[in-house]
């Protein structure tokens, strides 16, 4: 699994200033689920799953998503964002394994 | 390699016990998550669930005003779009401040807690959750006066996403 932490965000091709943008953002990440051994015990472990999502724009927290292992494997989340001013859309994925992914899309007005 | 003078056996033996020491706390069989993670995430009952994040407040019916985007049937339970939206102005006085998502049937029923800021500029949210079997799907909104509002879908699920 050497795509663990890719980022991938989707942006429109064109935003005029002011407009609410629709978002899409991916990582590749497991997502481990809940085992269970032959008795149906849960086995204990420190599960590697994301657990925190953090949207910045212009260095503003715009949103942020707190998720469970109930997120699928390669968690997609989109979410939308008012574009006032050209600048930098991050994304951060943080992982319970201590993990931190992020990626970064420039917003610009045509 | 022959460089590396200066690596004594003191400093590679105090590395490696750190290492140590690193490795033996990150699988800790004790302590199966972070504090965090097991604040939101927890097998429970989805009752169980809705008690512990909103206490006895009643939550309204929300369908005039939210948005709830699930398949009727999901063919493969591991991966299930979801999406919300919610009337809301967004402006600093009022605005969403909360969507939870929930999966009634699933072991781990809360699915996620987004938190919103008003530079959202609309109320939506959308992500890929799992399903463990066929039931409701709830999605609770909170908005910035503290009402709470709650529509639910139920989605048949072919084949269970949730494993173990």
């Amino acid at each position: 699994m050497a795509d663990i932490g890719q980022v991938r965000i989707r942006v429109p091709s064109s935003i005029k200033a002011g407009d609410v943008v629709q978002v899409r953002s991916l990582v590749i990440h497991p997502m481990e689920r809940i085992e269970r051994d032959a008795q149906g015990k849960i086995v204990q472990k420190n599960y590697n799953y994301i657990n925190k999502v953090i949207v910045t724009y212009l260095g503003k927290t715009v949103a942020t998503f707190d998720t469970t292992q109930s997120v699928a494997e390669n968690p997609f989340f989109s979410f939308t964002f008012k574009a006032t001013d050209p600048g930098l859309l991050k994304v951060q994925f943080f992982d319970t394994s201590g993990g931190r992914y992020e990626g970064t899309a420039e917003i610009k007005f045509s | 390699m022959m460089g590396n003078r200066r690596v004594s056996r003191r400093t590679v033996l105090r590395t490696l016990s750190a290492l140590g020491v690193a490795v033996a706390s990150g699988f800790d069989p004790v302590t199966p998550q972070t504090a965090h993670a097991q604040a939101l995430g927890q097998n429970e009952t989805v009752e169980d669930a809705m008690k512990r994040l909103f206490g006895s407040k009643t939550i309204k019916d929300g369908s005039p005003a939210i948005k709830l985007d699930v398949p009727v049937i999901a063919e493969n339970g591991a991966v299930v779009p979801v999406s919300v939206s919610v009337d809301s102005p967004m402006t600093s006085t009022s605005y969403v401040r909360h969507i939870y998502v929930l999966a009634d049937k699933n072991r781990i029923p809360i699915v996620t807690r987004v938190t919103l800021a008003p530079e959202a500029g609309r109320a939506f949210m959308g992500a890929n959750i799992r399903l463990g079997e066929t039931g409701d799907v709830r999605a609770i909104v909170e908005q910035s006066d503290g009402t709470l509002l709650q529509v639910k879908r139920e989605v048949k699920v072919t084949v269970g996403g949730c494993g173990g």
